[in-house]
Formats: C-alpha cells, sequence, structure tokens
C-alpha cells in the first residue's frame, strides 16, 4: 500500500513543483549559466566506453548498453556486484551461499563460473585463469564504493575482447583522485551482524599528478541458523546449519596517474562459511570454507598523438589464488580421522598486455587495430586429503594465447554508420579462431536510432575443463575440448523522448554450439567434459527510463526470453522466461534526502532435478540522504521488505535442489567526506 | 491483496513515467550535452581578454556558429545574455568569410574536412576558435571540448591562443588540458 503512496507522493511533489517552477522559470531552464566552470565540468552527459573500446556516445554503441553510477548505488543501497547487476535489464542473480552467478539472456546454468561473462576493471580484463570466472558477489575483487560506473555491453564481445565475452562485457570505471580531493571514511552496520568500514584518499595536484588508496574491510556472521529439510535427521542436528554462513574480505586498493601513466594496483580477500553441505560434504561442520584472493598491478599508457590518433598500451600482472576445506567422512578403520579434510587449491599467475590504436578520420569515420597477448606462467590445481592414503590430484600448467583485432566504424551514408569489427584469437591449447561482429546503425533522427547487429563470440576451455580429475576414479580430463561458439543476432530500437525520457525495444535470437558439460563416457564410466550441447534462444526486452531535475529518476523493464536445449527439448534450467525490474528514487527533500525504491520480478525457474522453483517479487527500500551536514551521507535500507521466502536453483553438487535465500535484512551507511 | 498492490505498481510506473507532469521535461536532471557545452561557452567570456581592435562592435559580443549547428536550441540559455556590460549574440554562419563581427567563432565537427582553411581565414583576426572535435586543438582551434568519463572537458592550444593575441586568464588554463600544435617547430608547453 505503502508504494503507491510513494508514486503519488512524487506526481505531488511535481506538481508543487510545477507551480513554483511556472511562477519563477519562464522558459527553458536558465540556471546552468550560474554554474561557475568547475561546476560544469563535474555534470555528466552519458556516453559509454565498452562497447567499442573509446568513448561514444550511447546511441552510437554497436550494442544495447546500460550504465549504473556511483550515485544509483548509493541511492538504492547496493551492498554487493551482485545486488547491481541484478537490477539491470535482462540480468538476474543467484547465490548458493558460497558465490553469486549472473544469468544473463535465459543462460545461467547451475555450477557454471560466470565463465561467459567478461569483466572488466578500467578496460584491464578480470576473469581469472583458471576457471575463466568474473567473481560477481562479495568475492568481487575491488571495493563497491570504489566503482565511479558499471558498463553493461550485452550481445557477444569476442570480435575486441577475445574469449568469454559471450553474453556481455561488464565494464567497471574506478573513482579517481579528482571525485574524491581528500579523505573519506565510510562506516555499516547490517543485519547478521555485518559491518563494513573503509578509508579512502584521493587528490588530484595542480602539477598534474593524481592518486587514490583505499583500504576496506568486511566481516559478517551470516544468518547463523540455516534449517534444510534434506538433513533434517536427528544424526545431522535436524538440517539446522549454524554459524556457518560467515563471510569476510579485505580490499587494498592504489592508484596514481602522471601525465600519460596510470598505475594500479589492489588485492582482494574474501573468506566464506559454506553451510549446504555441498559435494557431499558433513553437514554442520564448521571446517567447511572457501577462499578467493587476487592481486593485480596495471601499468596502462593513453595518449592522444596528432592526426586523431589514440594510442593505448598496457601490461599488467595477475594473481588468483582459491582455496577451501571440504570435510568429509573419514574411514577410521582405514587409519583416517573422522573427519577427513579433503582440501581444494588452485592458483593461476598471468601477464597480459595489450596495445591499441585508434584512429579517426573525417566525419564519424574510426578505425581500431590492437594486439593482446596474454601469458600464463602458472596454473596450478591441487586436490588432496589430510591424514588419509587416498590420492590426490595435482596439475601444474603454463600457457599463452595471443589475439589481434580491428575494428571500423564507416558512415555508409547520411544517418547510416556500419560498425564491424574481427579478431583473430590463437590458444595454444585448440589452435586458432576467427570472431566477427557487424552492426549497422541507423540514426534518421537526433533522438532515434536503429541498430542490427550480428556477433559471434567463444569461450575457451578453461583449464579446469581440460586438465581437472580425480585420479580417474570418478573423472577424467577432458584432453580435446574446443571453444564454445555463440551467434547472435540482435535488433535494437533506441529513442529519446522529449529530453527526459529514453526507451529501449530489443529482440535477440542466439545459438551456442559445441556447449562445454559434464558427461558420462559410456565405455569406462568415468565422468568427463565434452562438447556436447546445443542451445537456442530467443527473447525481447522492453525499458523505459527517465529523469528529471526535482531529482526524480527510474527506470522500469520487462524481459522476455525462452531457452531450449537442443538434445533435450527442455528449457534450461535456472532460466526465468519473464524477468521485471522497476527502480526509482524519488526526492523527498530537495537534493538531500531521497528514497530509492526498487522492485524485481522472476518467473518460476526449472531446478537440476526438473521441478520449478515459484516466481516471486523483491522490493528493496533505501533512504539516502546527502550534506544534511556537509561532506556527510546517511543511509538506511530495507531489502526484501515484505520478507518473501523464495529460492535459487541449486548445482548438481547440492542435495538440495533449491537453496533459500535471505528474507528481510536491513543495513545503516555513513559515509564522511573531509 | 499485496500481488494486486505490486501488478498495479508495475503497470502504472511506464505510464507514470510518460505522463508526469509536463513542466519536468524542461527541468530534466542530467542536462543536454550541448546546454552543458553552451554553458561553458558563456563562462569562457569572463576569462578570455580580446586584443583592442581589429573587432569593433559595441554592446554586442557575437558568438557564431560555423556549420552543422550541433546546439539547436540549447544555445538559448545564453542567447542576449549579459557579458561584462555587454550583450552575447548568437549568429549561425555559412562560411569563414561571415565570420568578420565573430568574437567567439564555434567550428562545428561538420567542418572537419575545411579546419585547415578556417583556421588560415580566422588567423589573426582576435577572434576566440572554438572546437568539438577530435584533434581540432592539435590543428591550431584554440578551445576544444571533448568528453571525458561522461563529463564535458575542454583543452587548450596556448600557441594558437598566442597568435591570436588572446589573454587567457591562469583559472581557464588551469582547468583545461594543455596540447600542442601538431606542427614538427613547437616544442613543450605546459604540464
Amino acid at each position: 500500500m505503502g508504494l503507491i503512496f510513494f508514486l503519488l507522493f512524487c506526481n505531488l511533489f511535481l506538481s508543487i513543483t510545477k507551480a513554483d517552477a511556472g511562477d519563477t522559470l519562464p522558459g527553458p531552464p536558465s540556471d546552468l549559466t550560474k554554474l561557475s566552470l568547475e561546476e560544469l565540468m563535474e555534470m555528466r552527459v552519458e556516453t559509454v566506453y565498452g562497447a567499442s573500446k573509446y568513448e561514444q556516445k550511447l546511441t552510437e554503441a554497436p550494442s544495447s548498453v546500460s550504465i549504473v553510477t556511483s550515485d544509483e548505488i548509493k541511492k538504492y543501497g547496493y551492498r554487493s556486484f551482485a545486488e547491481v547487476l541484478r537490477s539491470i535489464r535482462g540480468f538476474q542473480t543467484t547465490n548458493d551461499r558460497n558465490y553469486s552467478y549472473l544469468n544473463v539472456r535465459g543462460f545461467g546454468l547451475p555450477g557454471d563460473y560466470n565463465s561467459r561473462i567478461l569483466l572488466l576493471i578500467d578496460g584491464h580484463r578480470i576473469n581469472d585463469n583458471i576457471y575463466n570466472a568474473a567473481a560477481l558477489g562479495r568475492e568481487f575483487p575491488l571495493e563497491i564504493d570504489l566503482i565511479d560506473r558499471i558498463e553493461v555491453v550485452r550481445g557477444p564481445g569476442s570480435s575486441l575482447y577475445g574469449s568469454n565475452a559471450f553474453f556481455a562485457v561488464i565494464n567497471v570505471i574506478t573513482r579517481r583522485g579528482r571525485d574524491l580531493k581528500g579523505v573519506e571514511v565510510s562506516g555499516e552496520a547490517g543485519s547478521f551482524s555485518s559491518y563494513k568500514g573503509r578509508l579512502s584518499y584521493g587528490n588530484t595536484f595542480d602539477n598534474g599528478p593524481e592518486m587514490l588508496f583505499s583500504g576496506s574491510y568486511y566481516d559478517s556472521k551470516g544468518n547463523r541458523r540455516l534449517f534444510y529439510s534434506e538433513f533434517d535427521d536427528p544424526s545431522t542436528n535436524n538440517g539446522i546449519a549454524e554459524d556457518l554462513d560467515y563471510e569476510r574480505y579485505g580490499n587494498l586498493f592504489g592508484e596514481m596517474t602522471f601525465q600519460d601513466f596510470t598505475l594500479q594496483g589492489n588485492y582482494n580477500y574474501r573468506k566464506k562459511g559454506v553451510p549446504t553441505a555441498s559435494y557431499e560434504t558433513l553437514f554442520n561442520n564448521s571446517r567447511f570454507f572457501t577462499v578467493d584472493e587476487q592481486f593485480w598491478a596495471d601499468l596502462k599508457y593513453a595518449h592522444t598523438y596528432p592526426e586523431h590518433l589514440n594510442v593505448l598500451a598496457r601490461v599488467n600482472y595477475n594473481y588468483y589464488k582459491y582455496y577451501g576445506d571440504y570435510p568429509l567422512e573419514g574411514d577410521p578403520a582405514a587409519g583416517e580421522p573422522e573427519v577427513l579434510i579433503n582440501k581444494d587449491y588452485t592458483r593461476g599467475e598471468w601477464f597480459d598486455s595489450e596495445l591499441q590504436f585508434v584512429k579517426s578520420f573525417a566525419d564519424r569515420n574510426k578505425v581500431i587495430l590492437g594486439a593482446y597477448l596474454q601469458y600464463d606462467p602458472k596454473q596450478v590445481q591441487r586436490n588432496f586429503y589430510i591424514n588419509s592414503g587416498r590420492d590426490g590430484f595435482r596439475d601444474k600448467r603454463n600457457s599463452h594465447n595471443w589475439a589481434l583485432y580491428t575494428q571500423g566504424e564507416i558512415e555508409m551514408a547520411h544517418n547510416l554508420v556500419l560498425n564491424a569489427g574481427l579478431r583473430y584469437d590463437h590458444y595454444k591449447t585448440f589452435g586458432g579462431t576467427i570472431n566477427p561482429r557487424a552492426a549497422l546503425i541507423y540514426s534518421p533522427f537526433d533522438m532515434t536510432a536503429f541498430k542490427l547487429v550480428y556477433g559471434r563470440a567463444f569461450r575457451a576451455p578453461n583449464v579446469y575443463e581440460l586438465y581437472y580429475h580425480d585420479g580417474s576414479n570418478t573423472q577424467k580430463p577432458g584432453l580435446d575440448l574446443e571453444p564454445e561458439v555463440i551467434n547472435t543476432y540482435e535488433a535494437i530500437y533506441e529513442q529519446y523522448l522529449g529530453e527526459n525520457y529514453r526507451a529501449t525495444v530489443t529482440g535477440f535470437f542466439y545459438r551456442i554450439d559445441d556447449l562445454i558439460a559434464l558427461q558420462t563416457d559410456s565405455s569406462d564410466g568415468l565422468l568427463v567434459f565434452r562438447n556436447v550441447d546445443e542451445v537456442e534462444a530467443k527473447g525481447m526486452e522492453f525499458e523505459l527510463g527517465g529523469e528529471w531535475k526535482c531529482g526524480t529518476e527510474g527506470r522500469v523493464s520487462y524481459t522476455f526470453q525462452e531457452t531450449e536445449n537442443r538434445q533435450t527439448g527442455d528449457v534450461l534450467p535456472n532460466s526465468a522466461k519473464h524477468l521485471a525490474k522497476l527502480n526509482v528514487v524519488l526526492p523527498l527533500i530537495k537534493d538531500k534526502l531521497f528514497l530509492g525504491l526498487e522492485e524485481q520480478y522472476t518467473s518460476r525457474r526449472r531446478n537440476v532435478s526438473g521441478d520449478f522453483t515459484g516466481g516471486f517479487f523483491i522490493t528493496n527500500l533505501t533512504f539516502f540522504s546527502r550534506d544534511l551536514t556537509e561532506g556527510l551521507e546517511l543511509s538506511a535500507s530495507v531489502y526484501n521488505v515484505f520478507d518473501k521466502k523464495y529460492v535459487d536453483p541449486a548445482s548438481e553438487t547440492h542435495r538440495q535442489g533449491n537453496i533459500e535465500q535471505d528474507g528481510a535484512t536491513g543495513r545503516v551507511k555513513a559515509t564522511y567526506k573531509f | 491483496m499485496k500481488k494486486i498492490i505490486l501488478f498495479i505498481l508495475f503497470f502504472i510506473s511506464p505510464f507514470y513515467i510518460i505522463f508526469a507532469p509536463d513542466n519536468a521535461r524542461s527541468e530534466e536532471l542530467k542536462p543536454g550535452e550541448y546546454q552543458v557545452k553552451a554553458a561553458f561557452l558563456y563562462n569562457f567570456l569572463k576569462f578570455i581578454e580580446w586584443p583592442e581592435g581589429p573587432v569593433k562592435t559595441a554592446d554586442a559580443v557575437t558568438l557564431c556558429i560555423l556549420g552543422e549547428d550541433p546546439f539547436g536550441r540549447d544555445i538559448d540559455i545564453i542567447r542576449g545574455k549579459a557579458v561584462r556590460d555587454r550583450v552575447l549574440s548568437v549568429r549561425n554562419i555559412g562560411s569563414v568569410q561571415e565570420a568578420g563581427e565573430c568574437r567567439i567563432l564555434f567550428i562545428s565537427p561538420s567542418e572537419r574536412k575545411n579546419i585547415a582553411h578556417i583556421l588560415e581565414k580566422a588567423r589573426g583576426s582576435g577572434v576566440v576558435t572554438i572546437g568539438d572535435t577530435e584533434g581540432f586543438a592539435q590543428q591550431g582551434v584554440i578551445i576544444n571540448f571533448f568528453l571525458e568519463n561522461d563529463r564535458v572537458r575542454f583543452e587548450i592550444n596556448i600557441e594558437a591562443a598566442k597568435k591570436a593575441d588572446l589573454q587567457i586568464s591562469s583559472k581557464l588554463l588551469k582547468l583545461a588540458r594543455i596540447v600542442e600544435n601538431t606542427g614538427p617547430t613547437i616544442t613543450g608547453t605546459g604540464r
């Protein structure tokens, strides 16, 4: 009931400002001219980088793009990167109380590691070199408060970015020293004894250098009593997992810019207790946890040379480590302890380097040429038992891949632009692959864009799929895997309506071939990864967004999507046919106090055992205030306001078919800048 | 009941967004790129000193827009505004020959191919050339807009400003990215 009231309220609010405006502001707004140069330089206009590797206007991008700004992150009270992604048209996230997973365009098989999404931070590839996974929950390797904005570029991006740019490329742009100009301290407290603290400093100096340093720490006890009916037996604590949902992370970030050079370093550590007893582990055993650590140091050089030539060169070192303890039932008769610890461990190190030229010609014509090289000196996977004679597994690899790519933007006729690109990738493991993308962009009017896009993308088999085995007890390595391939066709219509509204309608069709899936080899009964599955999907998306000077902003979207496994004819697991999202920010006191309202609908989804989970609505509310006293931001949020009980489909490694998610939770946060 | 409310919420919200009060349309939170650029142009006037003569039009400072006009109605927010007791007038011109009385010459991206010719004609007349196209500053346009992180920024070619005998205040220079001519004879300025 309250929700409707809020909407009426803003109508009311707008009517009041209307009366005011009528009295004091005849004609178009004139206040812009009253702003100082510094204030003007802080004003945003809409552009996007990730779709073409250079900044361009949204309507000129060869994709359908969504952008989330730091302002929205504050006003909607997002606590993790996954929560941000969940608000985006057509995106859906799931969580198994260990990791968060992203579902795009109906595709997000339970148990997959986000390897069909490419995650970039300031243009630097973040997917690790073991699972090629994009970490998106609180394991996301960057402190969320350091995000300036997020660009989500839908559709295949392999023609520019290579492997993993299968369904979407997500480019996260970090805040810069000039965005802080001083010290920022932030503290927050939330349900389940969750606390976070952050200290950041950023500045830019007259003679050019700019810097930002930040450290943060998060600690949560999690839901201290979780009930799983599958384990409802006196021998397994009546299905109650106690104190096992804890989570901690720490992040250190630093960036320095001098003239054309930017050096960025980041370190992230996350530990998560796992309460679900997945992988046949002992139920309610406090030893079950996973840890993810990621570090990188990235040096970037960007310069604009005469004759409209932009050069970008970068080189970076990356480190990823994952380990976990999996408590199993030991065999005391064989000399094993009662709780046998299985340790799973992977470590990856890689360097990548990129050189890219963007040359602009007359009118809108542009050409990109680029080269990319990745060298992986270490890709280590280990699995072993403590105090047991059982066989372990150890695999150590190194590999490399390189690529050459080009993209051109050609104005073929007035209002008609062809944006076409091609990338050749070469992998040590399977050889070469060529992936093109072509987009025709027709803008008959300033406010209108029609885009037709074809793209092909690939995902290289990762070392886990290629080499993991357990001594050939139950699983053998999938040595001769080929890349997965997706062909996507899209039609996009973007329309600005007046100055405040933006409407998008898209239709897509894609087909995936050679999808890698775990299979049983009938000749020896062993599990093995093979290029077997074919998937087809089609869908439509509608979105309408708007913004007003009174501070009201919002967007509403609906996605319809249908997926099909071509072998079985079934809809894919964890694929919702309908998604709807509503986001509205209402100003309660102009420029000072805002109410952020979020409403998300997910329709029923099939789980891996063929049952359907129920559809659900989730409502989140955030009150956000800024500058009540100068430099102070306060927010209070309630998530899942109606305490809706809902579940996400679990992967085969769980005894549970579905994992229940959190009910109503809350958080308060204060940030002070000085 | 809850479901009904949620349904209504989803159902009416698109209409709500569409039919929100009319005045809100002109008051969007994010101003148009060219509204912001217009406001920049107005601000520039405060930080640039022209030489005495040869331009002597009393009571008016003329801003000329050469080529395809990207501003449209957005320029109206500065049209007729007073700058240092003089009124800013805005004119659209089709060729650089008509630029005689212009104190500020905004060169549209559509003139990219003619840029060398335009600069040649505008040279020495005490006119501030302003561009909106990547690379213009390197070719001798005095102030050139560009976008960075969604924000409007500008670069200044100091050599070109000196040649035009213009005094640009240090405040403006501080906020600008300083660029150099592409010519081989010019060596480092700034940074």
